[in-house]
């Protein structure tokens, strides 16, 4: 008898059954598919609402009537002064107000005439993320006044302001947009990867330790069907799926950057066809490994919430292994690119960086989840039988 | 034609607990346990519940392989050739779970596949095994909710897809009511005679109407061995009862009895 044939009829079978599944695919697909490109939006609003509030240049402060001179600057600076509003420490607290709030003493002037450095004070809450954005940028400005004044000061004795100023400090960030971009977009290849593992979850568990609880097994090897006819055919639909999923995932990013709100995070997040493809080349091996690995867990259960509870094993290490790149502040190491979900994220985030990868990168990924695969599928294919008869 | 020539299997006692428990004793399922199944005859293996009648059928079918013992199908040995013989069987066993998603043509044709038929013959199939167990309406919609009599009738199909020479059904009555054993009996009835192919058919049940209703000859097994086989007449006169349960009992719980 044709193996391939009936391979490819078990395939069909088993796709067809999921397809059908519909609440569980909707689900996956709403869920995993959509959840990186609402990150994504929500990302790019908040960045958004900071550049916004950046644009506004708008100072608040109480009491700018007892200083003129800092009024006039802050003018000069092109910045707008609003009074700052009665019960501005409660709104504070309660995040109603997104600035810091200067506070300028009674006899402010005065006392700055006299060379007694009067108090200002820069409230914030750093509870409340806006304000404390707006803290730094107030404080910077108040620097700046601080120092024009006193150059202006010595000047009038006759001091040249550069003394004060021996060397000039100029910041250079090597860092590319897109490497600047990665910082944020990071989690990206985070939920790429959960949303593949998503995709093939339910499948496998359906496959294997649902055929089980159905008591659809035992009929199922009575048949003349060749054991690994039978496990190739359920672990390509499974795979199917996960790479189904995974192409999915991959390719909603391209719409959602047309949503981008933030100039920034659109300039800063390059994801074209270029970078899908590139994530794809990863994803497919991985989700080929992880269906194997999931079925090859489930098959050892009786019954399907068995299943569930078993897999959580590998859903955990799936997506505990990335987090190893932010424990881990050293940078990539050589072994990071052997461990299975590991590798992959890393690979991702190379080409979010812009740094791309080449072909000796990618064997070492593949070669494991090749190897996972042949593990998985023989496994399946040696319990088939005893998971058969209870 | 099936043989069984004096099969045993043990299975390993399972585990309770965490801790490996040493007095738990491996349970001899099958002990010895033989007969023959002619072509154009029905066989019943009658015996009471835990007597071995599963697991009997279960190494026919090739699921479990017997520790002693020889089970031939039309000559090929089922355990040297495990997938020549079941290509030989239709078997419906004891867990005959469907596909809820499928609708009960695509659970026949897809095991017509898996049995290496063609598309187009599969399918013929199913529909002239829908006419003979009066299912044409169900084959088109989903198992999912299926009765237990139309989730049998989709089970027997989906297993006689192949038409084969053997049928082997594991206590097909089970959970059906007086009509659905009745057409199961009449569908049995005509794939004995030779319009309906002279089939081989072995079946297990406990219970006595079944048999003497249907069966040709029976085997009577307990306690995992063959304690008696022959015609319901024969076994009549050989306990000198009149009543074929009262037979039964004396075959069956003879041990019991004498202790």
């Amino acid at each position: 008898m044709n193996a391939v044939g009936v391979a490819f009829s078990v395939f069909r079978k088993e796709l067809l059954d999921a397809l059908r599944d519909r609440r569980t695919l909707m689900v996956v697909l709403v869920s995993a598919v959509l959840l990186g490109p609402m990150v994504l939006i929500a990302l790019s609003s908040l960045l958004a609402s900071f550049e916004a509030q950046a644009e506004r240049r708008e100072v608040v402060v109480a009491g700018i009537e007892h200083a003129p001179g800092l009024k006039n600057f802050l003018e000069r600076q092109s910045y707008t002064v609003k009074p700052a509003p009665a019960d501005y420490e409660t709104r504070l607290r309660r995040s109603k107000l997104g600035d810091a709030v200067l506070v300028v003493p009674e006899r402010f002037e005065a006392l700055l005439l006299a060379g007694e450095q009067p108090v200002v004070e820069v409230i914030s809450d750093s509870g409340n993320r806006q304000s404390q954005s707006s803290a730094s940028r107030a404080v910077q400005l108040l620097n700046a006044y601080g120092r024009e004044r006193g150059q202006v000061s010595l000047l009038m004795r006759g001091v040249a302001p550069e003394l004060l100023q021996p060397l000039q400090v100029e910041e250079r960030d090597l860092a590319s947009t897109q490497t600047r971009a990665a910082q944020l977009t990071g989690m990206l290849p985070f939920f790429v990867i959960m949303a593949v593992l998503y995709g093939a979850l339910n499948a496998a568990l359906d496959t294997t330790a649902g055929e089980r609880e159905r008591s659809s097994l035992e009929p199922l090897l009575m048949t003349p069907a060749a054991r690994a006819s039978l496990v190739l055919g359920k672990w390509g639909a499974v795979a199917s799926l996960a790479m189904l999923i995974a192409v999915l995932s991959c390719f909603s990013f391209l719409p959602a950057q047309w949503l981008l709100r933030s100039d920034t995070l659109q300039a800063m997040f390059q994801f074209g066809l270029h970078e899908a493809l590139m994530f794809l080349v990863v994803l497919l091996p991985f989700a080929a490994a992880l269906s194997a690995v999931l079925m090859a867990v489930a098959i050892r259960c009786k019954t399907f919430k068995e299943a569930q509870a078993s897999s959580t094993v590998v859903v955990l290490g799936v997506s505990l292994l990335p987090l190893v790149t932010t424990f881990n502040q050293s940078g990539e190491a050589p072994w990071h690119l052997w461990m299975p979900a590991l590798a992959q994220y890393t690979l991702m985030m190379r080409v979010l960086k812009g740094e791309g990868f080449g072909p000796e990168q990618v064997v070492v990924p593949l070669a494991v989840c090749v190897l996972l695969t042949a593990v998985g599928v023989a496994f399946v294919a040696r319990r088939l039988r005893s998971a058969a008869v209870r | 034609m099936i043989v069984i020539e004096s099969v045993a299997k043990q299975f390993a006692a399972p585990r309770t607990g965490w801790r490996l428990r040493r007095d738990a004793k491996p349970v001899q399922a099958v002990q010895h346990i033989s007969f023959n199944a002619p072509d154009g005859r029905i066989t019943g293996l009658l015996g009471p519940n835990g007597a071995g009648k599963t697991t009997t059928l279960r190494m026919l079918a090739g699921l479990i392989t017997p520790d002693a013992g020889r089970v031939a199908v039309d000559g090929i040995d089922v355990v040297r050739l495990p997938r020549d013989a079941q290509a030989r069987m239709g078997v419906l066993s004891d867990s005959r779970g469907l596909y809820p998603r499928l609708t009960a043509r695509e659970n026949i044709v897809y095991y017509g596949a898996l049995q290496g038929m063609a598309r187009d013959a599969a399918h013929a199939r199913a529909e002239s095994l829908a006419r003979m167990l009066d299912m044409t309406a169900l084959l088109d919609r989903r198992t999912d909710g299926f009765s237990q009599g139309e989730r049998m009738k989709t089970a027997l199909a989906r297993a006689l897809v192949h038409d084969p020479a053997n049928i082997v059904l594991d206590e097909p009555t089970n959970g059906l009511d007086v009509v659905a054993t009745r057409a199961l009996r009449e569908t049995l009835r005509f794939l004995r005679t030779p319009e309906g192919g002279a089939k081989c058919i072995v079946f297990s049940t406990h219970i006595m109407q079944e048999v003497e209703r249907l069966c040709d000859s029976v085997v009577v097994v307990s306690h995992g061995r063959t304690v008696a086989s022959g015609t319901v007449a024969e076994l009549l006169q050989q306990t000198g009862q009149d009543d074929f349960e009262q037979a039964f009992v004396m075959l069956a719980f003879a041990e019991e009895a004498r202790a």
